[in-house]
Parts: structure tokens; C-alpha cells; sequence
């Protein structure tokens, strides 16, 4: 606290809750500064956002780490052969997997990616799509070594984890052009989240959406549910999840190594 | 054992009770456990700084022993005999790690476990007449416990292993998991996972009731359970009971890659136990592998014998590794 007279005050000032008049009162009064102080150093557009997959994230258990490391390994080493880019459950990817039952031994499949599940070596990502007004969803395995290119046509997110609902949407929301040009994003632009609310096909669905435990952001409920099911759909929530402490699970040192590791084999 | 008839002596007289062997089996319980012939335990006496100076100079000793890979024995080895039609080598006793997938050159996917060699040594070795007259056995035991816990040779699990004669191996000597070849296919025993008590249609697979038309209280039960003119139960009747953590074995799984840096064995499939158990490997017993040890090292891989030094991967002919290029069908 000891600071020569007449320095200013440190970068992170604590504000005072009433402030009225934003005017000087009295000369020599205290001014506070025009603009807000406070900067967030995470969102300075300069830096770079390094995108941890999150199939090298290892689920919770009471495996060895050992198997994990053995796993990064072959993951990190088929990451040198085969470009996996960044990818999202929203973004829209081509596929180019090698076939033997098809004509020029290859197939291609552009779909929206709805789903991304599994860690390690067995990590799946499903893509949508619909093709003469059949609904069609593939399961493709990041490391299966039939894949032969992943192309991410469409970089951006959804305003939700899973898209599975789609499959009860209009048709619409999953129709995509199969020969769809890519849509570039500038560098150093963070990646767009599109904030669609989805409208669905009349009720039943194949899973209830409105209730909590979904916790789904991008249906426009207002449209199929009076506001009586909404509350009813309330009755399954469990407020008592986002407190329970045996459920949190901090993966920041995992992730550190993680890092350590791409970083070495990057280097060799 | 002469020890339990001494405490139930002394529980019947201390107690007063003339009764026979049952009721002073029920009251061993009373009695403190007694390990050694003179009944206290490591650190009794200890002062409390002494115990972890205590504990860490042990723990050093074990890891200079472990780490020097030649037989702690000072005396020659016996000598290696050749293969002859008909003989089996000594097994391994390993870890289950997890499980992972892993692909061929032409696309298909298998799945495999990872089972690690962690000090496996050969432990002991009983003549054919000592044992039991048709063949030898050798002790070979696995992960190294605490010293303080077990009585001579600090190790969790010890296995027997049947071998032939010109198959045995002198006392000492630590296993690694370059005794298996990719290509071979082995046996692997462990204890399956405890389930506790189960029902049925779980433990004995039975198809149980339909869930609705008219099933009164009925959808999981066995049904009948025997016939009418019998008029009992037959003895071994399948019914609910307690279920797994029994040694089972997996034939004929084939080995598809070996690192002989960490002595990890990737095997076939599935093993029988949980993530981090013991289980025992061997050759496998199977007639369509039986003459399989011709070309694998026999009777077991001895690194400091052998002059040319393994690479750090081992992979069998069909398996697609990593950093191969993606497959194509030409």
C-alpha cells in the first residue's frame, strides 16, 4: 500500500455501488476516469486460443495413467499424418472415407456434426443430414485410419452440447447442401456461436426437450409448450446438481500436461 | 493347522467351555491374529521418528534389487535346454490396464487389452515327484507388495505355472513381457468382477416373463425349478447366489503388439477382471496352437543373454500402426 503521492490508483479499482452524478462537484474532487479499468486479459484479441480436443481430456476413474499417455501418444501421432481440425457439435464437416463397396474406392458425407462422444483413441463424432427427404446420421471414428479427410466446411457453435434434437426438427434444420463451398473465418476471429432457436415437428418427440436435465437452449419452446408444460417439465429439476461438490472435477492439471506433451511431440 | 488347535486350547480353557470344535471356532475371534511366533508387528516398538526412516531405507533397497536386472542369486543359473515338440514354458503374471481399439491393414477394427509386466520374477521351483509326479512347477510371483505385509518375498500375487522339464528356469530371475511374440495366442486367468448377490436371469442368463399381459408380480423370477416326480430339488439347481470374483480363463487370444520398454502385452478382447488386477498369462493350451513356442524364446527372454536388442514396439504382420499413412483400397 505505500505508493508515492500523486500516483494514480492500481489497474483493478474496486467501484463504489451508488455513484450519482458523474460530473465533477467540487474542484479537486476525486474524478473517477472516463473508461472502465478493468481489462479481462483472457479476451485480448491478440492471443491465441489454443483448442484442446476434448477426447485427450481422460474421463474420471481409477485407470492408470499410464494407458492414458500410451493413448495420447498413438492419438498425437496420427494427428502428424492426418490434419483433425478443430471442430464443434454445429459445424458443418465433409468426410472422405475410404470405401471398399463404393465406385473409386472412396466416399465422401457432409452432414452437421451433432454429437461428439468417446475419449481417447475411440472418440466418435456423429454427423446429420438429409438426403431426398431421408434423414441420415453417421458415426465416425476420429482415429480409424479409413478416414482419409476431414474437411470442416462451416466452423461455428450452437447454443448447445448436443444437437440431437434435430432429429425432431423440421426437416429444414438438417438439410444441408452436399456440395457446399467452405465458408472461410478471418484468423485470429473467434469462432461465431449461432444463436438459431429450432423449430420442431407437433409433439410426442423421441426425448422430452423441455425438461432441465437437457438443458437446451436452442428450441423455441414458446412455439409447441404452453407455459403449464413448462412448469410441469420444472417438476424434474434438480437444483441441488450445480452445488453438489462430489460431481465437480477440475481438469486444469490434467489439461497442463496434456499441453506439455502435444508441445514435446510437436517438437520431435 | 497346529496353530488354530493351540488357540482353541487355550479359548476353551481361558473360557471354561467343554464343548467340541464349533463353538471354540466361534470365539477365535476374540484372539488377536498371530502373524510371526513372537506376535507383534513392524513398528511396534518404533519410536515415531524412526518408522518413515525406517520405511524409506527398505523401500530404497527393494528399488536398487529390482533395478538391477541380473538374478540376485550369486550362483550360476542352470543351463538352457533347447525346444523339443510337446514341452510349455513358464507364464507371466500382469496387470490389466484398460482397453483400447486398435485397427488392421485392411480396416477392420478389433479391440484389445493392455496387460503390464510390473517385476515378475520366478519365485520357486518344485520338482515333478515334489509336486504332483507328471510335471515340474515353478512359482513366478507378481506385483512387489510392501515388505512388511507378507512373510518372505514381498509379492501380491504368486501363480503356479506347470512346466515341462527342460523348461524350467533357476529362482530369481525377473520375467518381461517380450517372452510373448506378437502373433502367438495365449490364456488369461483372473478373478472375474464381484457382483455380489444376483438374480437369475444376470448370474444363470434365463429369459425370465414377459413384462405385461397379465404377469402378476412375475417378470424376473426362475419359473420351475424341478420336475414332479422327482419330488426334491436337484442338488446344484441354478438359483440366485452370489455371483463373480472367481478365477475364470480366457482361451486363445491373440497377442497383437509388445513394448518391451514398459512391458505392455496388447491381447485380443476381453480379459476377465477389473482396470489394475492381477491376472496370469500363459501359452495357450489350445490343440490348434500347440506346438505354437518353436519360434519364441524358450524358456523365457533373458535381455542380457540375448545379443541383439529388441526394438522398443513389437507389432504383429496385419496391424496398422499410427504412423503409417490412411488406408486405401486400391
Amino acid at each position: 500500500w505505500h505508493q508515492g503521492k500523486g500516483k494514480t490508483l492500481p489497474s483493478v479499482v474496486c467501484r463504489p455501488g451508488r455513484q450519482q452524478s458523474t460530473g465533477p462537484s467540487e474542484p479537486g474532487a476525486f474524478q473517477p476516469p472516463p473508461k472502465s479499468v478493468i481489462v479481462d486479459k483472457r479476451c485480448l484479441p491478440g492471443q491465441e486460443t489454443r483448442f484442446l480436443s476434448p477426447e485427450f481430456i481422460p474421463p474420471r476413474g481409477r485407470t492408470d495413467p499410464l494407458k492414458f499417455k500410451l493413448e495420447r501418444k498413438e492419438m498425437l501421432e496420427r494427428r502428424k499424418v492426418l490434419c483433425i481440425p478443430e471442430l464443434y457439435v454445429g459445424s458443418i464437416l465433409r468426410v472422405t472415407t475410404a470405401d471398399l463397396y463404393a465406385s473409386g474406392k472412396t466416399s465422401q458425407f457432409l452432414g452437421i456434426c451433432i454429437q461428439r462422444s468417446g475419449s481417447g483413441l475411440g472418440a466418435t463424432f456423429i454427423l446429420r443430414n438429409t438426403i431426398e427427404r431421408q434423414g441420415v446420421e453417421i458415426c465416425f471414428e476420429l482415429y480409424n485410419p479409413r478416414v482419409q479427410e476431414i474437411q470442416v466446411v462451416k466452423l461455428e457453435k450452437r447454443l448447445d452440447d448436443g444437437l440431437l434434437y434435430l432429429r425432431d426438427a423440421l426437416p429444414e434444420y438438417s438439410t444441408f447442401d452436399v456440395n457446399m463451398k467452405p465458408v472461410s473465418l478471418e484468423a485470429g476471429q473467434e469462432v461465431p456461436v449461432n444463436k438459431l432457436k429450432v423449430k420442431m415437428e407437433p409433439r410426442p418427440w423421441s426425448k422430452r426437450w423441455e425438461r432441465p436435465k437437457f438443458n437446451i437452449k436452442g428450441i423455441g419452446f414458446d412455439l409447441h409448450l404452453t407455459e403449464e408444460q413448462m412448469k410441469e417439465a420444472q417438476k424434474w429439476s434438480q437444483p441441488w446438481l450445480e452445488f453438489d461438490m462430489m460431481r465437480e472435477h477440475d481438469t486444469s492439471k490434467i489439461e497442463a500436461e496434456i499441453w506439455e506433451e502435444i508441445q514435446a511431440s510437436k517438437n520431435s | 493347522m497346529r496353530g488354530w488347535r493351540l488357540l482353541t486350547q487355550a479359548g476353551a480353557q481361558v473360557l471354561g467351555r467343554s464343548s467340541g470344535s464349533l463353538s471354540a471356532n466361534k470365539h477365535l475371534a476374540f484372539f488377536r491374529s498371530l502373524r510371526g511366533k513372537n506376535g507383534t508387528w513392524w513398528d511396534e516398538h518404533l519410536s515415531e521418528e524412526n518408522v518413515p526412516f525406517v520405511k524409506q531405507l527398505v523401500s530404497n533397497e527393494d528399488k536398487v534389487q529390482l533395478a538391477s536386472k541380473l538374478c540376485p542369486l550369486q550362483d550360476e543359473p542352470w543351463p538352457i535346454q533347447p525346444w523339443e515338440p510337446g514341452s510349455s514354458r513358464v507364464g507371466l503374471i500382469a496387470l490389466k490396464l484398460g482397453m483400447m481399439p486398435l485397427w488392421t491393414k485392411d480396416g477392420q477394427k478389433h479391440v484389445v487389452t493392455l496387460l503390464q509386466v510390473q517385476d515378475c520374477h520366478v519365485v520357486k521351483y518344485t520338482s515333478k515327484e515334489n509336486h504332483n509326479g507328471k510335471m515340474a512347477a515353478l512359482h513366478a510371483g507378481g506385483k512387489t507388495a510392501s515388505r512388511f505385509q507378507l512373510g518372505l518375498l514381498p509379492k501380491q500375487k504368486v501363480q503356479i505355472f506347470r512346466v515341462t522339464d527342460n523348461a524350467v528356469i533357476k529362482p530369481g530371475p525377473p520375467l518381461y513381457a517380450a517372452h510373448f511374440r506378437p502373433g502367438q495366442y495365449v490364456d488369461v486367468t483372473g478373478k472375474t468382477i464381484g457382483k455380489g448377490v444376483e438374480g437369475i436371469m444376470k448370474r444363470w442368463g434365463f429369459k425370465g416373463q414377459p413384462a405385461t399381459h397379465g404377469q402378476t408380480k412375475t417378470h424376473r423370477r426362475p419359473g420351475a425349478i424341478s420336475t414332479g416326480d422327482v419330488a426334491r430339488v436337484w442338488p446344484g439347481t441354478k438359483m440366485p447366489g452370489r455371483m463373480g470374483n472367481v478365477a475364470r480363463t480366457t482361451y486363445g487370444l491373440k497377442v497383437w503388439r509388445i513394448n518391451t520398454k514398459l512391458n505392455i502385452i496388447y491381447v485380443n478382447g476381453s480379459v476377465p477382471g477389473h482396470k489394475n488386477g492381477l491376472v496370469k498369462v500363459r501359452d495357450s493350451k489350445l490343440p490348434a496352437f500347440k506346438d505354437f513356442c518353436k519360434n519364441l524364446p524358450f524358456p523365457t527372454y533373458f535381455p542380457d543373454r540375448d545379443e541383439e536388442e529388441l526394438p522398443e514396439d513389437l507389432y504383429d504382420k496385419n496391424v496398422w500402426q499410427s504412423s503409417e499413412p490412411s488406408i486405401t483400397f486400391a
